[in-house]
């Protein structure tokens, strides 16, 4: 299991269309990507769920990946989010 | 005649599309006063007909159902316990309803939020002061006694110091500490500054004056002023919530008050004071004039009712209370005499005319009330609803308000009308002449021009209207369900919104609408799963099925302006429940497409999905 810590710079937070990549994103991956805020998680490949947590700019958000491609998610998925969120 | 208040609050609450519809509720002295989310659901026709409901109209973003004095709490109890709406207090409807409201009619109703709390002080020194001037008059011994003396100081308190209890409502009204509100009153009063009343006795060059920086400021109290104090007290309000924004929360109990007082009593006395008394003394004449001279008077008692049935007439409580802090007499009081006093008449006509039982049983009572001052019940259910009787109660008005303006009636009191001023009045037999004037007029003109209405085609619009109007096109179709259009206009394909995200198909697959109606309803039975921040977005699922319904492209940036959502997340919706209201003419403002996105966020892992209207 990976995990990275990581805070929010787009404005929006996450809202639908960042979400809307950042599944896409994670899709590509064989590993469980979940995102966690506070106390609540959620498996980011659940849009819906993503969307409602209200992921705000300036929220620290902590992203886990398991499973077999773990490795590789994880950097390229920590690259992403520094690249778009 | 019992009331059954449970059948009442369920039929009502039956008519206006359920509890979900209600946003809030809550009741004044006669009417239940409710916010509601979907105003097309409200089955206005069957509404009227509710056995106890006496009347009912839209004003100000509300919907007011008349029930009446003392009954209009136990069928708002049952109401509550029938929708499971929760209790609101007033203030919240109000706040519910402002939301819905143009700034002009939030500007137009602060007077009467400010006013109306402070009623019982000047209804209790004004009857008081009518009783211990009238008493003298065939009475001149008691004129010298100490109880004339003693009377007269506890009759005028409330209007001498005006401006403190105006202070502290005002605060109030504006959210302002009631503390400081009060400061900032008795400051414009205080006993170290020569009283506005007896200026006069100075001469000009007497007047002792500050040298603040460059403003001279004349050492005079604020006695006989309402405006500027209302301003203060806004100034000062908006002053304290500022800082306490700002202000280190370590500090914030000491430096806030503080500077919130040096600020708005320097400001006060320097600019908002020295402007706005002038200011009011031109409202004050102009009013003056108004009441006094004929066709003012003709056209004000005419048109008086007009501005109740519009909620406006709270307003004249600012210009009634200036008369009295400045003359001590209210010239403006004999117009609202005539005017209400002339619904009455045009009310007590209908009833003794009327052969429709249930009219009759409204109309009597209401009548009855109006005679005491309060009209709502009266002009509400019955005058304005047939509307004649309101034409004929406006000209009553108009003839009353001339008589009391030839006469220079008035009264050292604001918010009583009617009978109960009588009392009051600075010349009670013409006073009673006017009152019978107004209603006499009204009451002749309809027992002659209004004739009652053959049986309405009530009966036949009586049977029940669809709760919910359900879309009946499907704009995506999958082996799980089908998603109803969720806003009426027309249905482009995903590819065709004007957003690379929504049309890549990256969130999913769907359609796009383009909106002719600012209503977001449910595409079909589900659960709401999500609920942007910014309320231009919602998710909603149901039987696996994901939808992101997202209204407009860029929306986000308008952090929820423009936008109401109407369901939380967790809510049960039904197919065609309004979710969301969107002000289409404010994203075009903001310059952006509002194209409505409606996707299934999860199409990927769904079978046999078709999009496109059908």
């Amino acid at each position: 299991m990976k995990s990275f810590e990581y805070t929010i710079t787009d404005p929006v937070g996450i809202h639908a269309r960042p979400a809307g990549i950042l599944v896409k994103e994670i899709k590509k991956y064989a590993s469980t990507v979940t995102v966690a805020k506070g106390e609540k998680s959620v498996n980011a490949l659940k849009l819906m769920a993503l969307m409602g947590m209200g992921i705000k700019q300036g929220d620290t958000v902590k992203v886990t990946i398991e499973g077999a491609d773990e490795d590789t998610a994880a950097a390229a998925i920590e690259e992403f989010f520094k690249a778009n969120l | 005649m019992a009331l059954d208040y449970r059948k009442c609050a369920e039929q009502i609450a039956a008519n206006i599309g359920g509890g979900a519809n209600v946003i809030s509720a809550a009741h004044c002295a006669t009417r239940l006063r409710l916010v509601i989310a979907d105003n097309s659901k409200v089955n206005k026709e069957a509404l009227e007909n509710v056995d106890g409901v006496k009347g009912m109209f839209e004003s100000n973003g509300q919907l007011q159902l008349i029930i009446g004095t003392g009954t209009v709490n136990k069928v708002y109890d049952e109401f509550l316990s029938v929708t499971g709406a929760s209790a609101a207090s007033k203030d919240d409807v109000k706040a519910a309803a402002a939301s819905k409201m143009p700034w002009w009619k939030k500007i137009l109703k602060t007077p009467g939020d400010v006013f109306v709390p402070i009623l019982p002080a000047i209804v209790a020194s004004g009857l008081m002061m009518g009783l211990v001037e009238a008493i003298p008059k065939f009475w001149p011994a008691f004129g010298q006694s100490d109880w004339f003396a003693f009377l007269d100081l506890v009759a005028n308190t409330a209007f001498a110091l005006l401006p403190v209890l105006v202070a502290i409502s005002s605060a109030r009204v504006f959210g302002g500490n009631v503390f400081l509100g009060a400061v900032i009153g008795l400051m414009m009063v205080h006993p170290a500054l020569i009283n506005a009343w007896t200026v006069g006795n100075y001469a000009a060059g007497e007047i002792p004056t500050w040298h603040l920086f460059f403003f001279n400021v004349q050492q005079v109290g604020y006695q006989g002023h309402v405006i500027p104090v209302i301003l203060a007290v806004l100034l000062m309000s908006t002053v304290e919530k500022w800082l306490h924004k700002k202000v280190p929360e370590m500090i914030d109990l000491f430096v806030t008050p503080l500077v919130t007082v040096l600020v708005t009593s320097f400001i006060t006395f320097t600019v908002i004071g020295p402007i706005f008394s002038i200011l009011e003394n031109w409202v004050l004449d102009g009013a003056k004039w108004l009441a006094s001279s004929l066709p003012g008077a003709v056209v004000m008692g005419a048109v008086y009712p007009w501005t109740v049935v519009m909620g406006l007439h709270h307003m004249y409580n600012v210009i009634e209370a200036g008369m009295i802090a400045q003359t001590g007499l209210n010239t403006w009081m004999p117009i609202a005499s005539a005017a209400n006093f002339a619904q009455f008449g045009a009310c007590l006509a209908v009833a003794l005319k009327v052969h429709n039982q249930k009219t009759k049983s409204v109309a009597l009572p209401s009548s009855l009330s109006a005679s005491l001052g309060i009209t709502e019940p009266a002009i509400f259910g019955i005058n304005f609803r047939f509307m004649k009787p309101f034409l004929c109660g406006m000209a009553g008005g108009a003839v009353g308000s001339l008589f009391g303006a030839l006469f220079k009636l008035g009264a050292p009191v604001y918010g009583v009308t009617g009978i109960p001023a009588i009392p009051a009045v600075n010349n009670v037999p013409l006073y009673l002449v006017e009152l019978l004037i107004s209603a006499g007029v009204a009451f002749g003109l309809v027992w002659i021009i209004w004739r009652e209405d053959e049986p309405k085609k009530a009966v036949a619009a009586a049977p029940a209207a669809p709760a919910i109007e359900v879309p009946t096109v499907s704009v995506i179709r999958c082996t799980a369900g089908q998603v109803l259009q969720p806003v009426k206009g027309a249905v482009i394909a995903r590819e065709d919104i004007p957003d690379d995200t929504f049309a890549s198909g990256v969130l999913g697959d769907g359609v796009g609408i383009q909106p002719s109606d600012d209503k977001v309803v449910a595409p079909f039975d589900g659960t709401i799963s999500s609920v942007a921040e910014s309320h231009h977005a919602v998710g909603i699922e149901a039987n696996g099925m994901e939808m992101l319904i997202h209204v407009g492209v860029d929306t986000v940036n308008m952090q929820g302006d423009g936008f109401t959502c109407l369901v939380k997340e967790g809510d049960a919706v039904k197919a065609g429940q309004p979710l969301i209201i969107f002000d289409r003419a404010k994203i075009k403002a903001a310059g952006y497409s509002d194209t409505v996105a409606v996707l299934l966020t999860n199409s990927d892992d769904l079978e046999g999905v078709e999009c496109g209207a059908k």
